[in-house]
């Protein structure tokens, strides 16, 4: 059944019952969800970064609570992509929901090769993430440094027929972040995710010590919601591609700011912590919340459109 | 299947000391001795993660021990104050709602066929995996033997609760104001030199990360086998965040690993499994 008021048609032909989707590396590829109830009603599922080789990840402490959020410094633990494809995609698959594929690497190379290797793989897109904080010497240049932003993208539009989204980090000035956006828009990315995580830093001052092994790491949850949404807003009244929101999104009430404030659909993350189901319970909540307002999901986003 | 939902308080003990016990109406259904769950309180407006806590009583639906309130079944789970989760816990009313996730997480091994009863001992609130233990060692095998400490006999809150089980109870307390004066592991080298306990039983012990790691010390020297249950740091409880990770030797079942998830592979381990000194940084 089409819900009207949620289905979002993107410009490149994919279509999304809901605007609620899972966000990458807070659901895995929803098969531990699935353990809980039916996810049929989610939008589409968003894996956890997969990378060219395995990654062990960070040494624990990994996680640390903060005021209305977490940091988390897990450093795109993955088992790579061969044994993804091999282990975990067909049964994400099955899952019947739409798979946005999230990759990434640690040079250009790597950005190729992985994109290069998951063409075809079923997903209806793939979100490149070029934005996490957590792997030094990682991929943070290539969303901080337009030039770079550009260069990745172009490489990987090259060798990409699958769609994909760009995925970009908000520790940069606005108007760096608008620059780095209009790279990756200049280089052909179908459309950009907003946001990843916040730099931040607990510090267990009795011992002197940071909270996370490894010192700093990202800030997730409602904490960050203004951010994004600001984040959003600012890159929507510059461009017309898509936009999936993320940062902070908890209740049917957030889902529909992150709307209004230009998204065409909305990512769940450390919301998913607290409820397996927290997403898959969002989508008869905003389908109640936009017809209650007589709107829809894309009538919200369209309306920053016109401006 | 493990559930998430939303279940009502009918009762909220305060034992002393910070110490409570939480008990809720639902059914709850193939949760075994050693599996966690994740708890937490339903109002939105102040984000918390969800709390990891150990199962400690569930009763099925006809259990005489159920209330007019409690039709479906009930479970309860044996809390402390250390921050703010366990605060809001603790002063959660009859009534309130309580988010239940669960159950999660790797049960207590069990006993080996013809194998001697293994000998349980728990620290403060690490006494709470081990009431459906003994309630499973009451239906099947014989009264489990429990060795209990912490500093005070305030901190040794809800032996009552193991009544009904037979279980064998030894207390230990630093001060000496509960059974023995000093640790569980020295009640636990007494016991057996004495001949009192079985000294080639395995171990299973849940408790402050640093007497489980000298508990783990002392089987090793006796070559016995231990299985302990680790309180990591959770976010998610059910295998999405990779935040729970423990490093791990690269044998066995983790061969070829470095890092795995306690909320999937454990809580529950054998000592041998883990790296103790990474495993444990946080504590
Ligand atoms: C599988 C599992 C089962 C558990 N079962 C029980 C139980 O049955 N009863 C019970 O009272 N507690 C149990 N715990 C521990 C309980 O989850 C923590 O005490 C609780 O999360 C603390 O939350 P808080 O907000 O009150 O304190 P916080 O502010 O989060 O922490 C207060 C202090 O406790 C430390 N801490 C927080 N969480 C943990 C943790 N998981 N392990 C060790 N130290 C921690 C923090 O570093 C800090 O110093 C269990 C933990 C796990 C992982
Ligand atoms: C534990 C954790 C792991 C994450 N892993 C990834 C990842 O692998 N790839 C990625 O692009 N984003 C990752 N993120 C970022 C989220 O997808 C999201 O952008 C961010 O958490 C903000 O959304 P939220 O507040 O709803 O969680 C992770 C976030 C968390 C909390
Ligand atoms: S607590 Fe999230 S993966 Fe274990």
């Amino acid at each position: 059944m089409t819900r009207k008021a949620l289905v979002v048609r993107l410009p490149f032909g994919l279509v999304l019952d809901t605007p609620v989707l899972s966000a990458s590396g807070c659901y895995g590829a929803g098969l531990e969800g699935a353990a809980f109830g039916d996810l049929a009603a989610l939008g589409a599922l968003v894996t956890k970064t997969v990378t060219p080789r395995p990654r062990a990840g960070n040494p624990p402490p990994r996680i640390y609570e903060t005021p209305c959020g977490m940091l988390n410094s897990i450093g795109l633990e993955n088992p790579g992509v061969e044994a993804f494809l091999a282990n975990d995609l067909q049964r994400a698959l099955q899952q019947s929901r739409p798979l946005i594929l999230n990759v990434g690497g640690e040079s250009l190379e790597e950005y190729e090769a992985i994109v290069e290797r998951v063409q075809g793989c079923g997903a209806v897109a793939l979100e490149i993430n070029l934005s996490c904080p957590n792997v030094q010497g990682g991929a943070l240049p290539f969303s901080t440094d337009p030039a770079a932003c550009e260069l990745v993208v172009r490489r990987c539009r090259e060798r990409s027929t699958l769609p994909f989204f760009v995925k970009l980090s908000p520790n940069v000035s606005t108007s760096l972040l608008l620059e780095v956006a209009a790279a990756a828009e200049a280089a052909g990315a179908d459309g950009l995710t907003l946001i990843n995580t916040l730099l931040g830093r607990a510090i267990d001052w009795r011992r002197r010590k940071p909270r996370l092994a490894l010192g700093s790491g990202g800030l997730s949850g409602p904490a960050i919601k203004p951010v994004a949404i600001h984040c959003i807003a600012s890159v929507r009244a510059k461009t017309r591609l898509p936009i999936l929101g993320v940062g902070g999104a908890a209740s049917a009430e957030d889902i529909c700011e992150f709307l209004a404030a230009g998204a065409d659909a909305v990512q769940v993350g450390t919301a998913q912590f607290r409820d397996p189901l927290a997403a898959v319970r969002l989508v008869q909540e905003v389908e109640d919340l936009l017809v209650g307002a007589e709107t829809s999901a894309s009538e919200l986003t369209a309306s920053t459109r016109a401006r | 299947m493990p559930q998430s939902c939303l279940h009502r308080v009918t009762e909220n003990r305060a034992l002393g000391g910070g110490s409570f016990v939480l008990r809720v109406a639902g059914p709850f259904e193939g949760v075994r001795a050693g599996q966690f769950c994740m708890l937490q309180s339903a109002e939105l407006w102040l984000f918390l993660l969800p709390r990891p806590f150990s199962w400690f009583d569930v009763f099925e639906p006809g259990d005489t021990a159920l209330r007019s309130d409690e039709a479906t079944g009930a479970a309860t789970f044996l809390g402390k104050v250390v921050g703010p989760g366990t605060a809001r816990l603790a002063a959660l009313e009859v009534g309130d709602e309580l988010h239940v996730t669960g159950p999660l997480g790797r049960a207590w091994p069990s006993v080996e066929e013809g194998g001697p009863e293994p000998i349980c001992i728990a620290g403060g609130v690490g006494l709470a995996p081990f009431l459906l233990w003994a309630k499973e060692g009451r239906a099947a095998r014989k009264p489990v033997s429990l060795l209990y400490g912490g500093a005070s006999a305030q901190a040794l809150p809800a032996a009552g609760d193991f009544a009904a089980t037979g279980a064998d109870f030894h207390y230990a307390t630093l001060d000496g104001s509960r059974g023995h004066r000093g640790s569980v592991l020295d009640l636990y080298r007494d016991l057996v030199g004495r001949g009192l306990l079985d000294g080639a039983a395995p171990v299973y012990c849940c408790g402050p990360d640093p007497m489980m790691e000298a508990v783990a010390a002392e089987c090793r020297e006796r070559g016995l086998r231990c299985v302990v249950s680790l309180e990591t740091y959770m976010a998610c409880g059910y295998g999405v965040c990779n935040g729970c990770t423990v490093e791990v030797r690269s044998a066995g079942r983790f061969a070829g690993r470095r890092y795995v998830k306690s909320c999937i592979e454990g809580p529950v381990f054998d000592s041998e499994e883990l790296l103790w000194h990474a495993s444990t940084a946080h504590g």
